[in-house]
């Protein structure tokens, strides 16, 4: 096998004749944090979603431990181990922080197609541990005092702990971070990262988009530079932070203008 | 745990329990529809409510029900007992062949598709496909349930027998919405790409939502053609099905009480108004409008949260 976890080869994407991905290629090697930065609209949310099976990439290859996984759908992705947050947050806003947390055991839960009808012991045992495990997370992510709160009823930084915590309950290998610390403050930013290395050090692989260079920086072993969906730079974060490249790319766009 | 609800179901059903013992026949006929309407409402409940799959043909699977047992029985002689079996799996399997190719309809689309499907069921109930379904008039004669020997064949014992298989109903739904397959319907019908990002495969969910309403609604199809003693087309027609749609809209989609209580306002209440002749249907129109605009999510409507309580103890 390969010394890869995920090998993103010659990857384009196109939207009636758009380019949106060009022809781009990236290898994270497990227990890595990646990073993605890049100004607005040059693709990076884009190749998450080829990624995590809800776009199928028209050339290229993905590999996941060495299989191609282009063109599977998002399910099946989950099941493999590749985990997601959404930059624009996704919860089922009426249901409570704990249900919400628990659809991520939902790929880990043992029950057999009776159990929606009849329950049996190995149901109820099942169902107990899932809890317990839920209940675990809503401690990592300090959620406990939000068990039965509609997640939509919450702050932006808490939906964000959510979502990650959503994520995690799945158990994954790979955890595909789309802009976790957007429209976090300070405080809740220096948290998050925090978070995220205790996460790194359960021995998962992180990928993740961000606009806060600071963190960024800090956090990621090897960052992509992409621009108008083609990769402009590649490395570690000292050689990012110098590459005349990435300077020119980001002071020459506009900043933020939000529409991904 | 005593909260209210649970209360309020357990004076309920003390209530429906004793119920026969204190209304003529007439009104015994009433809360016996109540009861088999009750469970087909619920059964639509499992697709629209939790799935949110906007189904507008279910009076089909309820007529499947009705019309496999009314076949079975007059023409074949099967007794009933013997046609209950048969009635869930006929319009299970009915649906899993007709939905499975539009499962993946969004929607709007996938609502006129399901019509379509009811108005082709009425149109073959009819034409007396096959000389099975007795044509537009429908069949006669349907025996009574008859066990050892004894015969079931009194308004209190088709009572009974609808209200065991509202029990036996209320006991699915439950299981359903503490298991991974309720929780799994919620979650595609609240946020469809979040939940296949969670690895739940949405067509399989969907189908398993069709495929469980449609047996349910099939065991009370069952019941309703025992308790006419006939079964006949308009019955089972799309204003049926909007029917159905309606009561679980109004009464609070996924909420048990409140697809409870949709039932009770649209079927026992234009009973209790009869005096007032079609002037009732104007104020049932005008009282679904007024739910819909004042209260959307229904009178009853869901409440989440329904956690174990060892997760409960840091709630402030």
């Amino acid at each position: 096998m390969s010394e890869y976890l995920l090998e993103i080869s010659h990857v384009s994407k196109y939207f009636q004749g758009l380019v949106a991905i060009n022809d781009l290629s990236m290898k994270v090697k497990k227990g890595q944090i990646y990073g993605i930065i890049g100004p607005n609209g040059a693709g990076k949310t884009t190749l998450f979603n080829c990624i995590t099976g809800i776009y199928r990439p028209e050339i290229g290859q993905i590999l996941w431990k060495g299989k191609d996984i282009k063109g599977i759908s998002p399910h099946k992705i989950a099941e493999l181990g590749i985990l997601r947050t959404f930059q624009t947050i996704r919860l089922f806003s009426e249901m409570s922080v704990a249900e919400n947390i628990m659809s991520g055991r939902h790929i880990k839960s043992k029950q057999r197609w009776y159990n929606g009808v009849i329950p049996t012991p190995a149901y109820y045992k099942d169902e107990k541990a899932n809890w317990k495990k839920v209940g675990e997370l809503m401690d990592f992510f300090h959620l406990s005092e939000f068990a039965t709160t509609p997640a939509g009823d919450l702050s932006y930084g808490i939906q964000r702990r959510i979502e990650m915590a959503r994520a995690l309950a799945a158990e994954p290998e790979l955890l595909i971070l789309d802009e976790p610390a957007a429209g976090l403050n300070e405080h809740e930013t220096l948290e998050l990262t925090q978070t995220i290395r205790k996460i790194q050090a359960m021995g998962v692989t992180i990928m993740m988009i961000e606009h806060d260079m600071e963190m960024v920086m800090s956090l990621c072993e090897y960052i992509t530079v992409i621009n108008f969906g083609a990769k402009i730079s590649e490395g570690v974060p000292s050689f990012i932070q110098d590459d005349p490249v990435v300077i020119e790319a980001y002071i020459g766009s506009d900043e933020d203008d939000d529409n991904e | 745990m005593m909260n209210k609800t649970s209360l309020i179901a357990i004076a309920l059903l003390v209530f429906m329990g004793f119920f026969p013992l204190f209304v003529d026949s007439a009104w015994l006929a009433v809360g016996t529809t109540f009861l088999v309407f009750a469970v087909v409402a619920l059964s639509q409940d499992i697709i629209l409510g939790r799935a949110g799959v906007f189904h507008m043909g279910h009076a089909l699977f309820f007529g499947l029900g009705a019309y496999t047992t009314a076949i079975l029985n007059v023409n074949f002689g099967l007794p009933i007992l013997a046609t209950w079996v048969p009635a869930v799996l006929v319009p299970m399997l009915v649906a899993f062949i007709m939905v499975a190719p539009i499962i993946h309809l969004r929607g709007d689309y996938l609502l006129v598709a399901t019509i379509g499907f009811n108005i082709i069921f009425i149109q073959v109930l009819e034409n007396d496909v096959f000389g099975l379904t007795g044509g537009p008039n429908g069949l006669f004669g349907i025996d009574v349930v008859r066990v050892l020997g004894y015969d079931f064949s009194s308004q209190t014992h088709m009572y009974y027998m609808a209200f065991i298989l509202l029990g036996i109903t209320l006991f699915i739904m439950r299981n359903l919405d503490k298991s991974k397959f309720g929780r799994a319907m919620f979650y595609i019908h609240k946020d469809e790409i979040a939940a296949q990002s969670m690895g739940i495969n949405v067509r399989y969910f969907k189908l398993y939502a069709f495929i469980l309403g449609a047996g349910i609604a099939g065991a009370a199809g069952s019941m309703f053609s025992v308790q006419y003693s006939a079964v006949s087309p308009e019955a089972f027609n799309v204003t049926q099905s909007i029917m159905f749609f309606t009561i679980v809209l109004v009464g609070g989609s996924a909420s048990l009480p409140g697809v409870l209580i949709g039932t009770f306002i649209m079927f026992v209440l234009p009973e209790m108004f009869r005096e007032f002749e079609t002037a009732r249907y104007l104020v049932f129109g005008i009282a679904m409008i007024l739910t819909m605009i004042l209260r959307p999510r229904g009178i009853w409507p869901v409440r989440f949260g329904n956690i174990p309580d060892f997760l409960k103890k840091g709630v402030k």
